[in-house]
């Protein structure tokens, strides 16, 4: 067993578990993006950065195994800086605040994150609504992967595609032409990870998500 | 995590198919607005399918049964449900008056949980007084459950879909996983992906077997050829496990003597497998330290399905690879709970846990518990009841939640049978092919409006909890069941399914332990300790036989019960497509028509060619059982001399075309070998003068 300490806690995990596990395992809630428990820690987002003691600057806890005496602060405010600052962004360039129940919603409400100090260029409205049951909302996507990987590493299908680059990075299904005639084999694992709703199913369209700025708690 | 989109949210099982994925159903406005996989589901592991995620607007078809229906003069009309419960009960008094219990006989469906089987099996037995009472795995898993009987001594996988995770190899033999248990295929596809040596053997180059290192395509009909060729090269290369075939098995001397007769050659020129590949394909499995089996209805549903089976289990026995992590043997069962229904006793000869219906104990048991008399004597299988109500000896049946007249082979001598009948009630969730020949139709409701459990492929005991409400006047088949039970004289005395699984456990053995709170949000693998404990694997140190060992099967290969003739010279296998499930009754009242509209029949390109066919033609299909009209799909994942279809489109009736053929042990159809003749259907009238003129 590997002992280390997370927020003045300390916890015996086995060999090999991620900061990430360690910390859920305490209960101690870390916000992330790119993270889906059923597939491989990705660490592109950058959301769920915690501060270490010795270490130069913040990790990332979903791909940082933790070592023998490790003390570990998910609340160390430069960590907390850059993860706000990345839903910041990530928010930046959508044209709408992303549905209430969504998990990018739920992660900006976590960081209290309402708006972006830099507004600029905001996705334009792009729909691909071909399949009976998968939606594609391009202006949502946050290129986070998870689609990608679902599709991947559990379906394995290899159906979807990470296209473009920087602010025009999005996916795409086969060479783009849509759902129906790629590889896809309708399983929805996309829809049911995606945390912005980029994609969805139909039939929840219908079901008119209040945006995040009319929560009120 | 609770959603504002949604009014509730039940943990339930997926109706679908024998994976057994564990669903979040999300309901609004009494409707099933999303279903989710549930991420601590065993089985499926946060994953779900086309079928499992998607399909469920059949829930709210307009086609659904909403009130009781009875015929008169030939055409149902709307009835109350008093009416109809005691039309049912008073014809089926007045049957077992004039003619005795024997003339009728019921179908207990694979569709339905465990406690509705159970309720089935009394209604027949104790209500009635007779075993004639069958359920579908009698047409697809009966040669598994016999087989895995005969050679280790329970009627179930010997593991759990987590074995395939911790394999090095695995051999896949007659199953199309990806499009017939989607997550179980998944799952292989990942295990493929990270290294585990995959063999496919099917006589169509399946999706897997682009994930695997080696494909085998036999001829329909010759598994046990390749099976025993198999364990020849296992034999002769002295891959075999001796400490644990002599501590573990009997059998072994006799088996073996009859592999040495099946060289790699021999076997080449029987199934037309290279003797290279047979050899390759040992090794794979031989060599690796822990290896799964795994099989479906290509293996089963032959003439001698049951002793493919059987020699599948040699394979096992001879390397040792049975009984503990990773090496498994993967029966993929059929519908959601083929499992179960036969777990059950859901059967003309055995009661739960398979116990003979001659067994007195058993049969005291239950008598003492239900307070009648019960009949020793076996009753009718699924084939014989047809037959049988041919013949004039059945008068009347009970069939729920199957569709005979579209699902079971030979449909004309099927329909001939229903035809025969005094009286037939069916209970279902729509009108099929089969209810038009009913006198009384009963409203019933579907696994996402219902409570009870369902066993998955790897015996895993599941609840099921109802997340919307049956539409109309439609009612749960428990309700159904008790209801005309009571009708007839016999109050089962339950007041829901929860009591009804007590009974289970409490006549069951394997199941003593299983209680809705231990079941929990992941199921038990039965048998279950009276404490609760489960079973994840099977025969860690002994097998379930007298002696505690595991027995070798000595069969030879024998030819299939149809064979390419002049007359008929290509060879149709039936299988399953990923869009659609079973009769399609549920799945084509969804949007999965949009993604699979219709069905077509794969036919490989020099054979299209040879008979003037370009894809998308319409073909006619004749077997000498039948006839059917399809598009032609010109595909090389098919090998040349033999076509394929599915069943899934009452449009296309392909069972119209099999035989009576059946396994020898089982009656489990012949669906996978029929010698058929295609061509174009222009040219069909232009066929049909010159047969008449003494072609």
């Amino acid at each position: 067993m590997t002992s280390l300490t997370i927020n003045g806690t300390p916890i015996d995990v086995a060999p090999g578990t991620t900061i990430l596990d360690a910390a859920r395992a305490l209960g101690e809630t870390i916000p992330t993006l790119c993270f889906d428990e059923r597939q491989d820690p990705f660490g592109a987002c950058r959301v769920c950065m915690v501060g270490v003691e010795g270490a130069p600057g913040p990790l990332p806890a979903c791909t940082t195994q933790v070592r023998e005496g490790m003390v570990v602060d998910t609340r160390d405010p430069t960590a907390r800086r850059v993860a706000d600052a990345v839903v910041e962004l990530v928010l930046s360039e959508l044209p709408e605040p992303p549905a209430s129940h969504t998990e990018l919603a739920a992660v900006a409400r976590q960081l209290d994150v309402t708006d972006t100090r830099w507004p600029g260029r905001v996705h334009e409205r792009d729909h691909d609504e071909r399949h009976p049951y998968l939606a594609l909302r391009h202006e949502l996507c946050i290129s986070c992967g998870r689609c990608v990987r679902a599709c991947d590493e559990v379906q394995g299908t290899f159906a979807l595609t990470a296209t473009g680059r920087g602010f025009d990075a999005n996916i795409a299904a086969g060479m783009d032409q849509g759902f129906q005639a790629s590889a896809c084999v309708s399983c929805g694992a996309c829809a049911d990870t995606c945390p912005t709703g980029a994609i969805t199913e139909m039939s929840l369209l219908d079901l008119a998500p209040e945006p995040l700025h009319e929560v009120t708690t | 995590m609770s959603d504002a989109r949604f009014d509730t949210t039940v943990t339930t099982t997926c109706g679908y198919c024998g994976v057994g994925c564990r669903l979040e159903a999300h309901a609004r406005g009494g409707k099933i607005a999303a279903i989710s996989p549930a991420l601590d589901g065993p089985a499926n592991l946060g994953h779900t399918c086309v079928k499992g995620r998607f399909a469920h607007q059949f829930t709210r078809s307009r086609e659904r049964l909403t009130a009781p229906l009875i015929k008169e003069n030939g055409e149902f009309r709307v009835a109350t449900w008093e009416e109809a419960i005691d039309r049912v009960a008073s014809e089926l008094l007045r049957i077992k008056g004039q003619h005795g219990p024997d003339a009728i006989a019921g179908l207990a469906s694979s569709r339905a949980t465990n406690e509705d089987c159970f309720v089935m099996s009394r209604l027949m037995r104790a209500a009635i007084g007779t075993n004639n009472l069958d359920n579908c795995s009698r047409v697809c898993h009966s040669p598994t459950s016999y087989a895995l009987r005969k050679s280790f001594g329970l009627s179930g996988a010997t593991g759990s879909f987590a074995d395939i995770d911790r394999a090095d190899a695995a051999i896949i033999i007659g199953a199309n996983p990806t499009a017939a248990h989607p997550v179980a295929g998944a799952r292989i596809k990942q295990a493929a992906l990270r290294g585990m040596k995959l063999v496919t053997i099917d006589p169509r180059r399946i999706e897997l077997a682009e994930y695997g290192v080696l494909h085998l395509a036999p001829r329909p009909g010759t598994n046990a050829a390749v099976m025993l060729g198999l364990a020849h090269v296992v034999q002769r290369d002295g891959l075999i496990d001796r400490a644990f075939i002599e501590s573990r098995t009997e059998g072994f001397e006799a088996a073996s003597a009859l592999m040495e007769d099946y060289t790699p050659a021999d076997v080449e020129r029987i199934s037309g497998v290279p003797a290279a590949d047979i050899e390759r394909a040992a090794h794979i499995y031989a060599e690796a330290g822990e290896a799964c089996l795994i099989w479906g209805l290509g293996v089963t549903e032959h003439k001698y399905g049951s002793e493919v089976v059987q020699l599948i289990c040699n394979l096992a026995l001879m390397t040792g690879k049975v009984g503990r992590p990773g090496s498994a043997l993967l029966p993929l069962r059929g519908q959601n709970n083929v499992q179960g229904s036969s777990d059950m006793g859901a059967l003309p000869d055995t009661y739960s846990d398979y116990r003979p219906v001659s067994d007195e104990a058993t049969a005291r048991a239950f008598e003492e518990r239900w307070g009648v008399p019960l009949s020793r004597e076996k009753g009718y299988t699924i084939p014989q009841m047809f037959d049988a109500a041919v013949a004039g000896d059945l008068k009347a049946m009970y069939i729920f939640g199957e569709d005979p007249a579209q699902t079971d082979p030979n449909t004309s001598h099927v329909i001939e049978a229903l035809e025969s009948l005094e009286f037939l009630v069916c209970q279902d969730i729509f009108e099929t092919e089969t209810t038009k020949y009913a006198d009384v139709i009963l409203p019933a409701a579907a696994f996402l409006e219902k409570q009870g459990t369902f066993t998955n492929a790897e015996r895993r005991v599941q609840l099921v909890m109802p997340a919307i409400d049956p539409p109309g006047g439609a009612k749960t088949d428990f309700e159904i069941l008790t209801t005309v039970s009571k009708a007839l004289g016999h109050d089962m005395g339950y007041s829901d399914p929860e009591d009804v699984l007590a009974e289970i456990a409490a006549l069951t053995p394997s199941f003593a332990g299983i209680t809705y709170e231990r079941l929990g949000r992941t199921g038990l693998q039965w048998p279950v300790a009276a404490d609760g404990t489960d079973s994840p694997i099977l025969y860690r140190e002994r097998f379930e036989l007298p002696g505690g060992k595991g027995r070798f099967a000595t069969l030879p290969y024998r030819p299939p019960g149809s064979e390419a003739t002049e007359e008929f010279p290509l060879i149709l296998v039936t299988g399953r497509r990923l869009e659609h499930y079973n009769a399609g009754t549920m799945t084509r009242r969804t949007a999965n028509i949009e993604l699979l509209p219709n069905e077509v029949l794969e036919i490989h390109p020099d054979d299209a060619a040879r008979l003037w066919i370009s894809d998308g033609d319409l073909v006619s299909v004749r077997s000498p059982y039948g006839r059917i009209e399809v598009e032609a799909r010109v595909t090389d994942r098919i090998e040349p001399g033999n076509v394929f279809t599915a069943f899934h489109f009452p449009e296309v009736r392909t069972n119209l075309l099999i035989g009576p053929s059946a396994d020898v042990n089982t009656s489990c159809p012949e669906y996978k070998v029929m010698a058929v003749d295609v061509r174009p259907v222009s040219e069909e009238p232009a066929r049909t003068p010159a047969l008449a003129a003494g072609d």
